[in-house]
């Protein structure tokens, strides 16, 4: 086996050294950034997702219809909730899956499902961290015919959903059911790629990067058969997008 | 894999009088690389994103060994464990090791051009674990018992009939042609049951980020997803070179990679891994290796004139831009990178004796040179490797060039060294080819040339030189 | 490129370098090739000791023949003085982007190679730089199109400026070629050493050609020039492929008028 002194002496000779020099950070690079800059990048970067909410809400969604998203922009928290609900309907869904994001408790979406006669269910975590339980949110997830989410942000250049899957937001939640709705706040959209990872940045600096990051643009699709595009091959074949106005 | 690089010649042949695949190749162009195009020509700063990424890639490998310790680091930080493989065999008998020990039953597979180098699906089939490619294209070919024809659309050569036969069990020749979402479906339907029942995962990696320790996968299936979630056991293995310093480099990197692989402004998926579930996750695996694979990197690392082979993202644009590979398919290639970027660093990393056909089979048309996302020089390299085959430059024993070829490129030599020889040599082979051309054409002209005359027809030499020409008209020569 | 008409920055003289193919294959390409820049005031002389800039063997990868024959182009070339101008995107390429590549173990004459590519200039990029685009009216009647040489394209810079200097001919019916930036297959021995896969890169060629419909294809490189030409052939096909400079050359005799401009 290749101890990993032996296997990084290696590169370091092939790279005509003797020893692991500390690279000078170049300007062309984002480089490592200290704490101070990073988070100065990542308050701009709220700043301007904040003072801009409109008109990157309205980018985000026309973004996010040009990749697949159906975009809804809801006039109101009842408008949200009941468009759900109108899909659970539409989808038949007996079995509707859900996250604690707040923004699904604003619009009180809960009311709305369960009327429809779906069973809803939440991705809290139970504090049992046995294989069982694991097993048992699997299955939950897998067998729900709608998964719903808030967002952590949005993107408006891409039209991209951004969730960090933690306690009450599981990464199935927005995978495994063949529809996922999103519920998209104003104030949540940043502009770029660029403001996105400075905010990632910003929070490894201190130390709270998230476990995980998923970025989301549209469904699930591949063109691995004859280059012709299809839609929903192991994610969600139906995605939707709920804009809250502000 | 085994390198079968030595076949290029005739498995090139097989693919060029293959109407269907020449077919279904065009989509290569036809989709991804018009697709780049038109990303490019829409993202208003794309030659400052391809310098850029050229900086970080060419930052990073000069600084590999710095960064490889960083990101060690920062995955056994996060809880990970981190594997160094000299080779495809150690990495691969590593992994099958740990599945073992962790009593595996079901491996589910995300696209991997690395675990390819290990033969690794094929391994784990054998020692027993149900192994399944996750990705469309990957389980069509895994399913057909084939290599991979694209670094991105790796059952691109393959018809929809084709697709029909591995997928439906009950369909015949004759049948109905289903189509591509009907297809599709059916390979929904049978993966998502693998999906739940999968207890290790092995996946790529597209970019490692040292200062964090993160992983980042590009995806459009979920397939990459489901990989990061649902086994207690995720296994991701990368190249060395894969890495990128810091997490904000992963903003120009995602915006080169996908708008260069399929013309997309973004994959629908991208997931940035941290490492095994956290404590208060309610899924997610519980345990993350890493895998960091040499394979014969250091060569290239090693190589002044090749190093710059490393900075390659795997985005297949070479592949899309080569009329080359366009024509001859994937499989001709032997081993596991296809087109530009193969014809580059398998012959370095598998031996350049038996791939000396890769670097020639080139018009040096310099396509990929412009499509690449980090700007690797790719016909320096190609040059580069044809100097070493030809004329044994850096080791005496990758010459493969015969006698024959030595001698003409000598006489052509001392035919160029002086203007009078210049001149008659070519008066003598005007005269010489003159019985064979009528109407200043020949159509059939003598070795070396008769490859040309196989299919074209071949100019006849002047009987007289510019030269001459010249100093008739008057005035000018000097 | 950028262009640059400032008349007082014009040359009025150049050594014109050939090219082996040009002088021994195709010398009506370098006739033309004189009188387009006659035509343009620009006298023009010719080193009598002119062979080869040494491109087959490099890109064979057979240097040590290589080196011998491009070093003897320098000491020949560096002789005269101003712009040395070639009917060739890819002997140009040679020069000015792969010399330092062949000389890299000796500085001096890498730098003496530098000096003489920075003023050696393919024909269609020195007229479109020194004199414009629309320095040159003729006439030259018939449909044309236009196939983007790849070195020409890629390693000189040259893109439209061709297609320009042949929209401003009078009778010439332009129109573009689908994927014209695509290889033609020539790639100099490759056409020779894979002339299975070269051909088939060629056959896809002729298709859009064909389809394209025009009677004459313009080309910048009479090694591209003979591989479509040879391939049309083969096929029974009429359409002529013609080098640019020819081309201008053409339309320059039969405008009705035929003044330098100054």
């Amino acid at each position: 086996m290749a101890d990993r002194a032996k296997f990084i002496a290696g590169v370091t000779a092939g790279l005509g050294r003797t020893e692991v020099l500390s690279p000078i950070s170049i300007t062309e690079t984002a480089g490592f950034e200290d704490a101070a800059t990073a988070k100065a990048n990542a308050d701009k970067a709220s700043t301007d997702a904040s003072e801009r909410s409109i008109e990157l809400a309205d980018q985000m969604a026309e973004e996010a219809a040009k990749a697949g998203w159906k975009v809804h922009r809801a006039s109101n928290a009842e408008d949200a909730a009941s468009y759900i609900a109108r899909i659970c309907v539409e989808k038949k869904a007996t079995s509707v899956l859900r996250s604690n994001h707040d923004a699904l408790d604003q619009i009180g979406v809960d009311a709305a499902i369960t009327n429809t006669g779906a069973t809803l269910d939440t991705t809290e975590h139970s504090g049992d961290y046995s294989q069982d339980q694991i097993e048992k949110s699997k299955s939950k997830a897998f067998s729900a015919e709608i998964g719903i989410t808030g967002v952590d942000y949005a993107i408006a250049e891409t039209g991209t959903v951004v969730l960090h899957p933690r306690s009450g937001l599981s990464r199935l939640v927005s995978l495994a059911p063949p529809t996922h709705i999103a519920v998209l706040r104003p104030g949540e959209v940043l502009d770029s790629l660029d403001e996105l990872f400075a905010m990632e940045r910003n929070d490894f600096m201190s130390g709270e990067l998230a476990g995980s990051m998923n970025l989301i643009s549209g469904p699930s699709k591949t063109a691995d058969i004859e280059g012709t595009t299809v839609t929903g091959i192991h994610g969600p074949l139906e995605v939707h997008l709920v804009i809250l106005a502000g | 894999m085994k390198p079968l690089t030595v076949n290029f010649r005739s498995k090139a042949a097989l693919t060029l009088a293959d109407a269907q695949i020449q077919q279904s190749i065009e989509h290569v162009y036809t989709g991804f690389f018009k697709g780049r195009l038109t990303a490019a020509g829409d993202t208003p700063d794309w030659e400052d994103l391809r310098t850029k990424g050229k900086a970080i890639k060419d930052h990073t490998i000069a600084h590999l060994d710095y960064y490889l310790g960083l990101l060690t680091d920062n995955v056994e930080k996060n809880g990970g464990s981190v594997f160094f493989a000299d080779d495809a065999e150690e990495a691969r008998q590593h992994i099958i090791d740990l599945a073992h020990k962790r009593k595996i039953k079901t491996v589910i597979k995300s696209k991997s051009m690395v675990s390819e180098e290990m033969g690794l699906a094929e391994a784990m089939t054998d020692e027993g674990f149900e192994t399944v490619e996750t990705d469309l294209g990957e389980y069509i070919i895994q399913l057909a018992n084939e290599t991979p024809y694209h670094l991105i659309a790796p059952a691109v050569h393959k018809s929809r009939a084709d697709v029909a036969k591995l997928l439906d069990d009950d369909y015949k020749d004759g049948d109905r042609v289903p189509d591509a979402t009907e297809l599709t479906m059916m390979a929904r339907k049978k993966l998502r049951c693998v999906f739940e029942r999968a207890d290790m995962s092995v996946t790529g990696v597209n970019f490692a980020v040292a200062e964090s320790g993160s992983i980042a996968l590009v995806t459009n299936e979920g397939n990459g997803r489901m990989s990061t979630t649902v086994p207690r056991v995720h296994v991701a293995v990368m190249g060395m070179e894969k890495i990128v310093p810091s997490i904000q480099d992963l903003s120009t990197m995602l915006r080169i990679l996908i708008r260069s692989a399929t013309g997309q402004r973004i994959s629908t998926y991208v997931t940035m891994v941290n490492g095994k579930r956290k404590p208060d996750e309610e899924e997610g695996p519980e345990e993350f290796h890493l895998v960091i694979m040499n394979n014969g990197r250091q060569k290239l690392l090693e190589d002044a004139q090749m190093r710059e082979s490393l900075n390659c993202i795997r985005c297949g644009a070479c592949l899309n831009a080569c009329p080359v590979y366009r024509k001859v398919g994937g499989h001709a290639y032997g081993w596991v990178y296809p087109g530009p970027i193969g014809a580059i660093v398998t012959p370095v990393l598998t031996g350049l004796k038996d791939a000396g056909n890769l670097p020639s089979a080139s018009s040096l048309c310099g396509a990929c040179h412009d499509a690449c996302p980090v700007k690797i020089n790719i016909p320096k390299m190609l040059l580069e490797l044809r100097y070493r085959t030809a004329e044994g430059s850096t080791a005496k024993e990758e010459r493969t060039s015969s006698a024959k070829e030595r001698g003409i490129w000598k006489a052509w030599r001392m035919g160029m060294m002086g203007r009078k020889r210049f001149d008659i040599g070519s008066r003598i082979a005007s005269i010489a080819l003159k019985p064979l051309s009528r109407n200043g054409w020949l159509k059939k002209a003598p070795p070396p040339l008769s490859g040309w005359t196989s299919t074209r027809d071949f100019p006849a030499i002047s009987a007289s030189s510019l030269k001459s020409i010249l100093k008739k008209r008057s005035g000018g020569s000097k | 490129m950028p262009e640059n008409t400032t008349a007082t920055l014009r040359p009025d003289r150049v050594t014109l370098f050939a090219s082996c193919m040009v002088d021994q294959l195709a010398p009506n390409v370098g006739e033309s090739t004189v009188e387009v820049l006659e035509y343009l005031g620009v006298s023009v002389d010719f080193l009598n000791d002119q062979t080869c800039c040494g491109q087959p063997a490099f890109n064979s990868g057979f240097r040590s023949e290589a080196y011998p024959v491009a070093e003897r182009f320098i000491d020949l070339f560096e002789k005269v003085k101003g712009p040395i101008v070639v009917p060739s995107g890819s002997c140009a390429a040679m020069v000015r982007n792969y010399y330092g590549d062949l000389f890299r173990d000796n500085k001096e004459l890498a730098d003496r190679a530098k000096r003489v590519g920075e003023r050696l200039f393919e024909l269609t990029e020195f007229v479109s730089r020194f004199f414009g685009t629309d320095a040159i009216s003729g006439k030259r009647v018939g449909a044309a199109t236009y196939h983007k040489c790849c070195h020409l394209l890629r390693e000189i810079g040259v893109d439209e400026q061709p297609v320009e200097m042949l929209t401003n001919i009078e009778g010439l019916e332009y129109s573009p070629l689908e994927r014209a930036d695509v290889c033609c297959g020539f790639g100099g021995a490759f056409s020779v050493k894979m002339p299975d896969i070269s051909s088939a890169i060629l056959d896809e060629k002729l298709d859009f050609i064909e389809a394209n419909g025009s009677s004459t294809v313009v080309a910048a490189d009479t090694g591209c020039v003979y591989q479509m030409q040879g391939g049309l052939r083969r096929r029974g096909s009429d359409v002529q492929v013609v080098h640019i400079a020819q081309v201008l050359a053409e339309s320059i005799r039969n405008s009705s008028t035929s003044e330098a401009k100054r």
